[in-house]
């Protein structure tokens, strides 16, 4: 059969192998936990603790009163110790609430609800209260996703994971494909769509079967399968080899009728909705060449990344690099001692031998990255613009419809940084917006 | 564990295994097949100037680099490549010295005087072989006679053959076609067979370093337009530089065109700029030419075929009031 797929892209060695087939498992839970009050694309909560308050688990402790926001709740029992400004996995500086937990945890229940009867804007509130957010990476809050201002009529559930190394979300289709199901029609009733669209590569076949065992007497539901290409899960090119329908420049996938939601974002709409209960953990797959015991593990948000490797067995001690986040867009780590946020969904540990770093070398116009562009702009030429600092031209080379995935520098045989010099060239123009914009005094 | 500290690079992390070193090594592999034919029809003859030749590119390289204060570069590879270019362009009668000119030509002036690799707009090698061809009447030593220390290794009477392209030009019967398809000896290096070429660009293709777009629409051109000039196809691919110019010089990365429509492009341009030089004018180094010309209108080229960015075409739609899809028309009302 063929599989549907968008222009460029590359095909990547996708190291799977090593957690796919390990079940998602609870690890030991850490006595300290430091949530930082900023986990989504918005603007950051104000604490609603202070040190020394008691929280519960599933407590709300920040919130926000901006419209771009998503509340945040503690996961476990325990004290907060103290409030204080860190990095994040992200790299931003933010506000965390520092918990020292109880060493014994009694789980919260949270049984399910009837919710056949609940409005699309009920349901939309407890997906806010909640603190449910896109789990794929990016962090947008979900209700805000779920209220667009055009008519859409096509939801695609997005199980692509396109990342090497990554597997949660193969495992949460393995092991919750009913509450994925449940979440994608709440999701849809919410946005008054009847038609929805699970999209998974082909290396998860399994996946594949199990969706459309399970949704073969669902009404409107469909299982797409597609092409193993980065960067199939991008929201663009997902759209387009799901429906054939492009994005224009600017606009967003509510322009062309579609909204995307990733499939552990999903899975939380159901928890939110159905059993009231907040978004306060997530799968994490912890792997690569560094890691003792690679896995898919379930860990409280807040935990630290030293905790959850400490707790799986610890690195091999030629570790040399961490990721949060997938091999092509995740942020390295200087080290462990930084906690895990909602969309965080992997932690890669890397010994010598995958380390790549060299002296680059000058463009030699092999023309690969433009080749593989899935956003078909020029790599190079942004590149070798931007190395010159000549920032205009690199913007008129399409720096800025670049979401920086990485295509680029993976095929270059100069091992050129491309990917820095599109941010580079995106900090230029911002700065040069800022500048002329602002008001004499 | 409590000092540690990881590399913090930015993303992404993963690379190919893809480098400009691999791609030259690869590109020296494949001519290995038509060099040993060279060897073997023109014995040390062949291996001297290739040697000569390989060996003033590294040394010419250095040099520049020297003086330019630039970190020498021989690892990557591609000066060893640009010699052995140079090397097949000539005959093996050629006199050593005016290969060792052409080969300083090629690596100080077109490729590190210009800005080396990456920068250079002319195809090294071509450069330096149409340089000497141009200069050797005005300027004296780069002529055969002026440097008296020749080398010529003795056994080897197949030299001063005349090549099948003169032949072809010259109405002269043909040497067999089988014969010229596998190993005939007249001419360049590089025109003794065209098997061997092909099998070298078969591994190149192989190997993803170049693409069918340039060689198939270089040597389509010249089939065509020799069948609509009455001339025989087959002789014209296969002989003079032709298989060379279409699938390795052609092809170099940066003096050709960036997108497969400006590659394609390209390619038509040289077919007829070939066809002209061999058929209008004089009988030497047409292909050369014809590459070294439109090396200069890459640029033009690149700019002529720029292609639209992913979703460009669909904002240009939407801006003029029309609708992305069918679909989200009818959800627009």
């Amino acid at each position: 059969m063929m599989v549907k797929s968008f222009s460029g892209g590359v095909y990547l060695p996708h190291y799977k192998h090593l957690t796919e087939a390990k079940p998602i498992e609870r690890l030991p839970l850490p006595l300290e936990l430091i949530i930082p009050l900023k986990q989504h694309t918005g603007a950051p909560c104000e604490a609603l603790v202070a040190v020394g308050d008691r929280v519960k688990a599933g407590q709300k402790i920040g919130e926000s009163r901006s419209p771009v926001s998503a509340p945040v709740h503690s996961p476990l029992n325990g004290i907060v110790k103290e409030i204080v400004t860190r990095q994040s996995v992200t790299g931003e500086m933010v506000e965390c609430v520092v918990i020292a937990c109880d060493s014994e945890q009694e789980m919260a229940v949270y049984p399910a609800e009837d919710v056949s009867s609940l409005s699309a804007q009920e349901i939309k509130d407890r997906i806010r209260e909640a603190g449910v957010v896109g789990m794929g990476g990016a962090a947008f809050p979900t209700y805000m996703k779920l209220s667009p201002p055009k008519h859409v009529d096509t939801l695609i559930i997005n199980g692509c994971e396109c990342e090497p190394f990554l597997t949660c979300d193969h495992r949460l289709m393995l092991e919750r494909v009913s509450d994925i199901i449940v979440g994608a029609r709440l999701i849809a009733k919410v946005l008054g769509v009847s038609k929805i669209v699970f999209a998974v590569e082909t290396n998860k076949q399994d996946a594949l079967d199990l969706l459309n065992e399970k949704i073969r007497d669902e009404e409107g539901m469909e299982a797409v399968p597609l092409d193993i290409k980065y960067p199939q899960g991008s929201e663009k090119q997902l759209i387009y080899a799901v429906s054939q329908r492009v994005i224009p420049t600017g606009k967003l996938p509510y322009d062309v009728g579609v909204v995307v939601q990733n499939v552990a974002t999903a899975a939380a709409v159901k928890d939110a909705v159905v059993h009231r209960r907040p978004l306060m953990e997530r799968v994490v797959t912890l792997t690569g060449s560094g890691v003792k015991n690679p896995g898919n593990y379930l860990v409280p948000v807040g935990t630290t990344l030293r905790h959850v490797v400490e707790a799986a067995g610890g690195l091999n001690d030629n570790a040399v690099k961490i990721i949060v986040g997938g091999p092509m867009t995740g942020r390295a780590q200087s080290g462990l001692d930084v906690p895990l946020i909602k969309g965080s969904g992997g932690i890669l540990a890397f010994d010598e031998d995958f380390l790549t770093e060299q002296d680059y070398l000058a463009c030699v116009r092999c023309g690969k990255c433009v080749e593989h562009c899935p956003m078909l702009l020029y790599p190079n030429y942004i590149g070798q613009y931007a190395e010159l600092g000549r920032y205009e031209m690199a913007e008129n080379w399409g720096a800025k419809d670049c979401f920086e995935c990485g295509a680029c520098v993976y095929v270059c045989p100069s091992s050129r940084p491309i990917v820095n010099f599109v941010r580079q060239t995106k900090a230029a123009a911002a700065k040069r917006h800022r500048e002329s914009t602002r008001q004499p005094i | 564990m409590e000092a540690e500290k990881f590399i913090a690079t930015s993303s992404p992390h993963l690379h190919s295994s893809d480098n400009v070193p691999r791609a030259m090594r690869d590109v020296i592999i494949s001519l290995i097949p038509v060099s040993l034919v060279a060897m073997y029809f023109f014995r040390l003859n062949a291996i001297f100037i290739t040697l000569v030749c390989i060996g003033t590119a590294m040394l010419t390289e250095v040099l520049f680099r020297r003086i330019m204060r630039k970190k020498p570069s021989l690892q990557d590879g591609s000066a060893a490549l640009t010699g052995l270019f140079v090397a097949l362009c000539f005959s093996a009668g050629t006199s050593w010295w005016l290969a060792a000119m052409a080969t300083f030509i090629a690596i100080g002036l077109a490729k590190e005087w210009t800005g080396g690799l990456g920068w250079n707009r002319f195809n090294p090698a071509l450069f330096g072989r149409v340089s000497v061809i141009l200069l050797a009447p005005w300027v004296g030593f780069l002529n055969n006679e002026f440097f008296y220390w020749r080398v010529n290794f003795a056994g080897v009477d197949t030299i001063s053959q005349a090549t099948p392209m003169s032949l072809l030009q010259m109405g002269l019967p043909m040497p067999n076609m089988g014969t010229m398809f596998f190993a005939y000896p007249g001419g360049g290096l590089a025109e003794t067979s065209a098997f061997a070429l092909l099998l070298g660009a078969g591994y190149l293709l192989y190997k993803k370093h170049i693409t069918w777009h340039i060689p198939v629409s270089i040597l389509g051109t010249v089939f065509i337009g020799s069948v609509v000039l009455g001339q025989h196809p087959v002789y014209h691919l296969i002989s003079g530089g032709l298989l060379l110019g279409a699938f390795y010089m052609a092809t170099d990365w940066v003096t050709s065109p960036i997108t497969q429509k400006g590659k394609i492009v390209f390619g038509i341009s040289i077919g007829i700029l070939v066809l002209i030089f061999r058929i209008v004018l004089a009988p030497t180094e047409g292909v050369a030419f014809a590459i070294l010309i439109m090396n200069a209108f890459v640029p033009l080229i690149d700019r002529a075929t720029r292609r639209l960015k992913f979703g460009e075409a669909a904002m240009v739609k939407t801006n003029s009031g029309l609708a992305v899809t069918g679909k989200s028309a009818q959800n627009a009302h």
